[in-house]
């Protein structure tokens, strides 16, 4: 009784906010079971259990093709890429004490794209069996050359984000220079950086959800101490923190997830930058705590950008890229200008 | 008591630390002095375990290199100060190392309470660290170091931010700290300050010990005198307290 009394006043509530995290996990739900309904053909709930569950009475034929070949395979690709970025993002923002780092901050992003550039030329016939390992090993060479020319690791990070910035930059250069040379390639490229969800199969899910439920586990597992990372190294380390190791493997992961999202959607911009602050403006918590919480939101606003990319202009279909920046940039700035005057 | 030889310690072939040996005796407060570049910090993070040396410092046998068995508070002269993040909360991440990280026991919970209430920031324990002043952000530190219970705390220049109120504030609490039979090693500027508070004096230039012992006895050295080139003066007050001030024009 006592110490309950004392709790409230010395005003130490739990950080991490169970019925936050319950209401996103909620929301996920409801927003995947209308991506899975409706589109230029629309699907009734009941038949989506039946069918999915293997009920009699479940779909059959062009619907049942639809369901589970078409919907099921894109909404959950949408909801492990959205997953991926926002925690990522949010990893990133607190490793490089950074409220702006994104995902692709140490060359992922460009590194995939002439990845997936050198696919689309050298590709005849079927591009997009051989497009994700090739963005996959284009994004993870380019971080793992951002790290080899920073050298000393962490001892500077804004050295990392340097030289992350002039291989993105070199990267970016190369695959200009290669689209120009074959101007064909022009258009399934562009398409690409725009994002792209449209090639979801359950070949794709399975394997990135493989990588990114491993990244994200291992993330989530060391969000608390993440929180040590808010500190200087000295105050981490007296708290029994080893801030390196703890920020090798927290970019490590992170990269791994991203890398996987960017070769198996393109490249799908702000999800990693505006989930973190949405979820932070929501809590008003900077901390790490919440990474469930953001891995869910993230999951949830892909998978209803998504939606909106394939029926607002139904039957033609936006790049879920626009839709992410169209929604998320207003968004953000409200959430931002409220946090402002909060504080 | 923390047993230092052959200290040394260098930054790209600089030497920031050069040959220093010398015993941090337990349950008494040490202060740095010397002028800046001295090493003072470097030696706190030495002390503290954080960066990598060649000598050897031991604490209780084994050195302190990289060794988490050890809890040392270290409080800095410039706090990376993070958003979002309440002065409870702050202060709660001292318990991390007992509690593990994110499961902060109900017991601690108490006593935060009673850490707050001790360096006067009950009232303001639910404001975010980020908009806290000079004067309570060191408050919150020093609230932060007392809730790790530790048994080495370490600070740097804990004063140097602060008005005189608040210095002496702040200095008390440690001294509470001290009477408990915690070490202190703190770096200072203000000498007068560290000859009212410290038991030991280090006086420190250039990466080197140039004297150590009691805080009366070093006061008056030639040695603290030519840490800093002579130009500082020392006059002893009729109460008997020294005073260390700086001299201008040679005099």
């Amino acid at each position: 009784m006592i110490n309950v009394r004392r709790e409230k006043e010395s005003g130490i509530e739990p950080i991490w906010n169970w019925q936050i995290t319950a209401a996103c996990a909620l929301v996920l739900l409801f927003v995947g079971i209308a991506a899975i309904s409706f589109g230029p053909i629309n699907i009734a709930f009941a038949d989506i259990v039946r069918t999915v569950l293997g009920i009699h009475g479940g779909l059959s034929g062009q619907d049942r093709t639809v369901l589970l070949d078409l919907r099921l395979p894109r909404v959950l690709l949408a909801a492990l890429v959205g997953a991926a970025l926002a925690t990522s993002g949010a990893v990133y923002q607190s490793v490089f004490r950074n409220p702006l780092a994104d995902p692709y901050l140490l060359g992922a992003a460009s590194g995939a794209g002439l990845g997936a550039t050198i696919a689309i030329i050298n590709a005849h016939g079927d591009v997009y069996s051989l497009l994700p390992i090739f963005s996959f090993v284009g994004g993870t060479l380019a971080v793992l050359t951002s790290f080899f020319i920073s050298g000393r690791f962490f001892a500077e990070p804004q050295s990392l984000l340097l030289s992350g910035i002039a291989v993105g930059s070199f990267a970016t250069a190369i695959q200009t220079y290669l689209q120009q040379r074959h101007s064909s390639s022009l258009r399934p490229v562009y398409s690409w950086i725009l994002g792209e969800l449209t090639v979801a199969n359950w070949q794709i899910v399975t394997w990135s959800s493989i990588y990114i439920l491993l990244a994200l586990a291992i993330l989530i597992s060391i969000s608390k101490q993440l929180d040590g990372l808010m500190l200087s190294d000295e105050e981490s380390f007296s708290l029994g923190i080893n801030p390196n190791r703890l920020r090798i493997i927290a970019v490590s992961a992170a990269t791994l997830a991203t890398a996987t999202a960017v070769s198996a959607s393109g490249l799908i911009g702000f999800v990693g930058i505006v989930v973190p602050h949405l979820v932070r403006g929501i809590t008003h918590r900077v901390t790490n705590r919440n990474l469930l919480t953001v891995a869910l939101a993230g999951a949830g606003f892909l998978v209803l950008a998504d939606l909106g990319a394939r029926t607002l202009l139904s039957p033609a279909e936006l790049p879920i890229g626009v839709i992410t920046a169209f929604v998320g940039a207003p968004f953000f700035l409200v959430v931002l200008r409220r946090r402002r005057s909060a504080s | 008591m923390i047993t230092i030889s052959n200290l040394d310690f260098s930054i790209a072939g600089r030497k920031i630390l050069n040959d220093i040996s010398l015993t941090i005796p337990s349950g008494k407060w040490s202060c740095l002095v010397g002028p800046n570049g001295a090493g003072k910090t470097t030696f706190l993070k030495v002390l503290l375990g954080s960066a990598p040396y060649s000598g050897s410092v031991r604490s209780k046998g084994s050195e302190v290199f990289r060794n988490h068995n050890r809890n040392v508070a270290f409080v800095p002269q410039q706090p990376q100060i993070p958003q979002g993040i309440t002065v409870a909360e702050y202060v709660m991440l001292g318990r991390a190392k007992k509690d593990g990280w994110g499961n902060e026991s109900q017991a601690s919970r108490g006593f935060i309470g009673e850490i707050l209430g001790l360096t006067n920031l009950y009232g303001m324990h639910k404001q975010y660290v980020s908009a806290l002043s000079g004067g309570e952000m060191q408050r919150t530190l020093i609230a932060r170091a007392l809730a790790q219970e530790p048994e080495l705390i370490l600070l740097d220049e804990p004063t140097s931010a602060l008005d005189l109120h608040h210095q002496i504030e702040v200095l008390n609490n440690l001294q509470y700290l001290q009477e408990r039979g915690v070490t202190i090693v703190s770096t200072m500027h203000d000498i007068t300050l560290a000859a009212m508070y410290a038991d030991r004096i280090i006086v420190m230039q250039s990466g080197r010990v140039l004297a150590e012992g009691g805080a009366d006895e070093i006061i008056h050295s030639s040695e603290l005198r030519a840490a800093f080139d002579d130009r500082i003066n020392v006059y002893t007050l009729d109460s008997g307290r020294p005073v260390v001030v700086a001299k201008k024009d040679g005099r």
